[in-house]
Parts: C-alpha cells; sequence; structure tokens
C-alpha cells in the first residue's frame, strides 16, 4: 500500500495521489505474517504471500520473503486500477483459487484486521463471502488442532475461542504478534531465487468489467474539507502552576456547559 | 435515476433497476441486554434519510425466540415497521448465519439502504452481506445525504488524513450499505406513542461452519469511555507511564475516566480499548482534558462531539491549543498535580 502519512487525495478524482509516494506493507499485516510464519514452523507446509497493487507492491514481497515467506504472488494490472473492496476482495479471492491451482490446497488465508489507509476491515469478510469458507475477525491466538483451527479472540467485553474446519479465512488482531526481523539469508533467498510470481488479468481470466474500477459499486463522488467545530480557544500562560489550576477552575465553573459537571465532582450530587 | 445498463455491469452482479427498491434499514445486533445501543443510534441517520427519500424506516432483528419483544424499541426511538426473524440458530451470533438471513431478507423486500452499526460485531458482519449481495458498502461513515436529482444516497466518510470526507455512492447497485462507529450518531428519544407494524418472517438460517467453543467475559469494573461524561487523556508527551497514574487521580476527583492518544497506546501505557481517533473510539464527554496530546486530525477526529475541550501542553504552537476551549501552556507535571492540589482545597472548604 502507499505510505499513508504522505498520501494526498486528489480532490477532481476522488483517487489517491501515488506519485512519489513510497510503497510501505500495511503494519497490521505483519502481525498476520508473523502468525502464518508460526504456524508454519509449528505444523509444516509453506506460507505464501499474495498483494494486489501495482508494481511498487513487489518492495512489500521482497521484505516479506526476508521474513521467512516461502513464496509471493502479486495480482498486477491496469485493469485492477481505481478497486474497491468488492473488486479487491474479488482479484483476492480468484488469486487464491489461482494459486490452488498451481501449488495445491490452501488451508487458511490470513489478513490483517484492516489497513491504515481507508481502514474498512472489509476485506476479510469479503473473500470470506466469495470462497464460501468459514471466517472469523480479530485473532490474537491461533492453533491446529485435529486438521480444524483454533482461534481466540477479544471483542468488547468478552474472549472468545472458536473452532473453524479448514480451509479457513482469518483476520488478525492489531498487535496481537510481534513481526520477526529480516534476515541476511532471507534478502539473498529473495535476490537469487526470485521466489514470486507476477499475475495478469490475463492470466486470472478475469471479466474485466469485475475488476478495477469497472467492478466497483462504489465511486467517490466528491472530497471536501471536514468542516470545524468553533472552539473558544483561549490560551493561557499561567505565572506559576497554582495560577493555571485556578484560571483554569475559574474557567469551568463560569461555563455553563460544565459548571454543574465540576460542582458535582467537587460536593457530590 | 438513471436505468442500469445489464451489458455494462459486471457478469456476477445479478442486474436490477435502483428504482425497484425502497426502504432504509438498520440491522439490529443484539448483545445480553437487548438491543445493542450503537445500532438503534443508527435509527438516527435511518430517519434523517428516510425522511429524505420519502420512504419508512424499517428495523430488522436477527434473534433467537422471544426476539420479537425487542421490536418496540426500534419503533418508539423512530422505526415505521420492524420485520423479525426468530430461530433457534439465532442464539449465537456468528457472521456469517446471522449474514445470511439479512442477505434472504434483502432478497424479498429490496430496501435500498441498509446501515450497521461499525461494532467489533458489525465490521465482521457488514462487509459479508454487502459481498454476498454483490453490492457495495462504505464503512465508518460520519454524515449521510441524500443526492435530489439522482436519489442516490452519499455516504459521507473521513478517510486517512482525517480532515478530509469523501462523499462515496452507489450508482449501480442496491441496496446501498453504510456502517457509523459507535457514538458518531446520537440515540434517538424513546417516544412511547409512537406506532409501528411487526412483520415475522420465516427463514431458515444455514447451520453454522464455525463453532463457539467458549466465552468468558473479561471483568471490567471501569467506565468505558464512550460513556464517561468526563475524560482525561494522555499522549505521548506524559513521557512514561508514571503520568497516567497522576491523571487518573484528576479523572477520579472529577468523577471521569482515563483515555489516550494513539502514541500512548502504541507505547503500551494504557490499553487499546481506551484509544480514543480515527481509529480508536469517538467519545462524546461533557469535559476532554488533552494532557500532552499535540492535536492531530485523527485525534481530534473522536472528539468533535465533546462539549468542552481542554488543552494542557507546554508547546503553544501545538495544533490543539487552537482546537480546545480552554489552553494552557504549562507542563503538565506541574500543572495536573497543583489542579489536583486546588481541587481537592475546594472539596474541603
Ligand atoms: C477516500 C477513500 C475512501 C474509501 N472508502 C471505501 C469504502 O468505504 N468502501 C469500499 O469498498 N472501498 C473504499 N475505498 C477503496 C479501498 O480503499 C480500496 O478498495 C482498498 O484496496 C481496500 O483496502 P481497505 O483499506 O479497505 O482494506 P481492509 O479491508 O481494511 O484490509 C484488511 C486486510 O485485507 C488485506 N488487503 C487489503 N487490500 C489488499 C490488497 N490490495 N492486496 C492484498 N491484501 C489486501 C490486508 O491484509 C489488510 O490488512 C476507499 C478509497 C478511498 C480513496
Ligand atoms: C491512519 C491513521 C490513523 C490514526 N489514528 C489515530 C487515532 O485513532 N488516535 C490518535 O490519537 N492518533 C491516531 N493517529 C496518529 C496521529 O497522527 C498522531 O501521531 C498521534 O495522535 C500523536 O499522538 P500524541 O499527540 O500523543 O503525540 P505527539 O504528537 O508526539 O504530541 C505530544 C505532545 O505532548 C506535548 N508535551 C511534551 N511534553 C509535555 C509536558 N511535559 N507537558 C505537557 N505537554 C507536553 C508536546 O508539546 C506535544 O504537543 C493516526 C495516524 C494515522 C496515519
Amino acid at each position: 500500500m502507499p505510505n499513508t502519512q504522505a498520501v494526498r487525495i486528489d480532490p477532481k478524482t476522488g483517487t489517491l495521489i501515488r506519485q512519489g509516494v513510497p510503497s510501505i506493507i500495511n503494519p497490521p499485516d505483519l502481525a498476520a505474517v508473523e502468525l502464518a510464519l508460526r504456524l508454519r514452523d509449528q505444523y509444516g507446509g509453506e506460507v505464501i504471500a499474495v498483494t494486489m497493487g501495482p508494481p511498487p507492491a513487489l518492495k512489500g514481497l521482497e521484505h516479506l520473503i526476508g521474513m521467512g515467506v516461502d513464496y509471493g504472488y502479486m495480482f498486477s494490472d491496469r485493469a485492477f486500477a481505481g478497486a474497491d473492496t468488492l473488486a479487491t476482495s474479488y482479484v483476492l479471492s480468484e488469486g487464491i483459487k489461482y494459486i490452488e491451482r498451481e501449488r495445491g490446497r490452501v488451508d487458511l488465508a490470513l489478513f490483517g484486521q484492516e489497513t491504515i489507509d481507508s481502514s474498512t476491515a472489509h476485506i476479510g469478510a469479503q473473500v470470506a463471502s466469495w470462497l464460501q469458507w468459514p471466517y472469523v475477525y480479530y485473532v490474537r491466538k491461533a492453533a491446529i488442532s485435529d486438521g480444524r483451527l483454533v482461534v481466540e479472540r477479544t471483542v468488547e467485553n468478552y474472549i472468545e475461542t472458536y473452532e473453524l474446519p479448514l480451509p479457513a479465512v482469518a483476520s488478525v488482531a492489531i498487535r496481537a504478534f510481534k513481526p520477526r526481523e529480516v534476515t541476511l539469508s532471507g534478502k539473498l533467498r529473495f535476490k537469487r531465487e526470485r521466489p514470486y510470481k507476477i499475475v495478469s488479468n490475463k492470466d486470472l481470466g478475469l471479466d474485466p468489467r469485475c475488476v478495477g474500477l469497472k467492478g466497483s459499486p462504489t465511486i467517490v463522488a466528491k472530497v471536501t474539507y471536514l468542516p470545524e467545530i468553533p472552539r473558544r480557544a483561549e490560551v493561557y500562560r499561567p505565572r506559576d502552576p497554582r495560577d493555571g489550576a485556578r484560571w483554569l477552575l475559574r474557567k469551568l465553573l463560569t461555563d455553563s456547559e460544565t459548571r454543574d459537571l465540576i460542582l458535582k465532582a467537587l460536593w457530590g450530587g | 435515476m438513471g436505468r442500469v445498463d445489464c451489458e455494462k455491469i459486471c457478469s456476477l452482479w445479478p442486474c436490477e433497476q435502483p428504482e425497484e427498491f425502497r426502504n432504509v434499514w438498520v440491522v439490529a445486533e443484539l448483545d445480553e441486554r437487548g438491543i445493542s445501543e450503537a445500532s438503534l443510534q443508527m435509527l438516527t441517520p435511518a430517519r434523517r434519510i428516510a425522511d429524505k427519500l420519502g420512504e419508512d424506516v424499517v428495523g430488522v432483528i436477527a434473534g433467537p425466540p422471544g426476539a420479537s419483544r425487542l421490536a418496540g424499541e426500534m419503533i418508539e426511538r423512530g422505526a415505521d415497521e420492524v420485520i423479525v426473524v426468530e430461530h433457534e440458530r439465532l442464539s449465537e451470533y456468528y457472521p456469517d448465519v446471522v449474514g445470511s438471513v439479512i442477505v434472504e431478507l434483502s432478497l424479498k423486500y429490496k430496501p435500498s439502504v441498509i446501515l450497521f452499526a461499525a461494532t467489533a460485531r458489525g465490521r465482521e458482519m457488514a462487509p459479508y452481506v454487502a459481498n454476498t449481495l454483490k453490492t457495495g458498502i462504505t464503512a465508518d461513515c460520519t454524515d449521510f445525504d441524500v443526492d435530489p436529482k439522482t436519489k442516490d444516497v452519499l455516504l459521507i466518510r473521513p478517510p486517512f488524513s482525517a480532515i478530509m470526507l469523501a462523499y462515496i455512492r452507489t450508482p449501480f447497485r442496491r441496496p446501498q450499505i453504510g456502517t457509523a462507529r459507535p457514538n458518531v450518531f446520537p440515540l434517538p428519544e424513546r417516544r412511547q406513542e409512537r406506532q409501528g407494524r411487526i412483520v415475522r418472517e420465516e427463514v431458515e438460517p444455514p447451520e453454522p461452519m464455525t463453532r463457539l467453543v467458549n466465552r468468558v467475559k473479561i471483568p471490567r469494573s471501569e467506565v468505558p469511555i464512550e460513556k464517561a461524561e468526563v475524560i482525561v487523556s494522555g499522549g505521548r508527551g506524559l513521557g512514561s507511564p508514571e503520568g497516567f497514574r497522576i491523571l487518573e487521580e484528576l479523572a477520579q476527583l472529577l468523577g471521569g475516566v482515563i483515555a489516550g492518544s494513539r502514541k500512548a497506546v502504541d507505547a503500551g501505557w494504557i490499553p487499546p480499548e481506551r484509544q480514543v481517533g480515527q481509529t480508536g473510539k469517538s467519545v462524546k464527554p461533557i469535559l476532554y482534558i488533552a494532557v500532552g496530546i499535540s492535536g492531530s486530525a485523527q485525534h481530534m477526529v473522536g472528539v468533535r462531539e465533546a462539549r468542552r475541550i481542554v488543552a494542557v501542553n507546554i508547546d503553544e504552537n501545538a495544533p490543539i491549543m487552537r482546537q480546545a476551549d480552554y489552553a494552557l501552556v504549562a507542563d503538565y507535571r506541574e500543572v495536573i498535580p497543583a489542579l489536583i492540589e486546588e481541587l481537592r482545597r475546594l472539596k474541603e472548604e
């Protein structure tokens, strides 16, 4: 994904201005990669990283393979540009089927909890809907037992344990797993073996009306600035801490919005 | 309203005309108390959209036998009609099981809009529903409007920069689906005299593929930040987790709770469920005291509904100083203890 700290939206088209913006891996996705690597280290198998994006996304695969991911797929085509979450999830789920044709059965598709740009958290559930696989969000612990996925997650005030038949989709809670570092041998493996494949829409063979901008039911009609809420903006530079405390209390006690609240806190009610 | 050219749209989408769809749905999320407050809040924008479209607000309840007793509250808070599905298999929430019921109902009744609360569960279920219907979904809306010409709903949401708003349309597909975070919209008043229809539907939910093995309640004594009247919030400027002990003392004196910026959460000084802002929670206290917080757009978007904002910052030029009602240019390590002392002194008087 583009580095969102630097990204801007084109006010005319409502799309991202990606020029000159460095590509980074969505940070929450690293937790998902870390979980995938741990599951592989414990139970065997292969970890495959999947991305849909323009050519700079290859940098991301380089990083992930450096961390120890076995193989990468990049679904990249001009036809995929401008995708909303429905069209993105369609390519990703067809991508999973493509990978199954090339490398055998996929048991588990892991996602980050959400991206830090549009942070919709849609993609995991949408991929599950396309593939008709069971799914669960916000995973903090995971194990495989008797060919089933057992996960623990936290929602609101509950810790829940779920069991899912494989294949399944799961999203991993933000910060749940601390990602490992890139190793030198991993970096070298990327350079020497090129353990990745770039796949175009010709390879996937999807109806061009179903991908990218054309396959996106939502369109950004316009972008504007959020109106500011007017605030009093009374700034005070106190002589000493006590003066500051008294100034603030005086303000809060003479302001009809906060007066009762402060009185209640002081003398109960 | 334009006609959809069936040749032009994706072959996987059913081709339907927008004018076949009517009414604004609110899907009720059930919790141990009944309908979650966050989903009842969605009746506020639903009412506004429906009035602009000249259509009805319809509540949808998919729950265990007996769930129909909850329909009255949706009517009293603004629904004209409530569709209820009761089934043993809906006693446990599974996003795909409840989601499939909503999909079935939507195929039958063809609503033009479906709104979900973007709670943890709502965020898990709503995209499943949208995708199964092959329609668009807009996450975390902060406002809605209706384009008077096309009758499309404009789903308005802040993208990453938090100061920009994107107006999103779903021109070729129905229903138009949107979610909003808890507390972005107020809870509509409960008016006992409001009348509405209750419609019972028979839908056979699918067998769950997933199995809930165990659920443990996390004991939490503190008031959640989204319900607090006073919030004392700390940022990276606190410099260490000990800073939060001083804030805690102030919060207790004021009958409030503590919260933090994302930097404070990232540092591990305060748990993630107490993060305020774009990727945390929206709060609506009467008084929000921001200590050592610079006032980034992503933080401030979470306190738009705060009645009064106080800032304590050593930097007079920090952006928060212009976005607060009362701002103290001071080192918090000095001024917060002084404030605590003043409050104690007044209390004793
Ligand atoms: C201003 C603006 C607002 C937008 N709002 C919406 C909206 O409300 N609804 C909508 O449908 N679209 C929206 N979009 C489009 C959306 O940003 C893109 O479709 C994007 O590709 C999907 O990413 P996400 O941030 O929604 O993903 P999320 O669902 O938040 O991502 C969850 C996980 O899915 C995986 N994932 C996501 N994208 C990819 C990918 N390309 N390759 C591999 N894995 C991936 C990652 O593991 C990620 O952590 C918006 C775009 C803009 C510019
Ligand atoms: C997509 C995205 C989503 C985000 N979501 C959120 C979100 O939900 N919530 C959120 O908070 N942030 C969010 N952020 C991060 C946000 O951009 C800021 O980085 C963050 O809010 C800054 O936190 P802060 O104010 O605590 O720290 P800083 O910006 O580092 O500010 C620290 C402040 O403390 C002051 N200070 C230092 N010492 C003292 C002292 N002794 N006494 C008093 N004041 C002192 C400094 O002058 C400074 O103003 C998001 C960012 C992105 C890109």
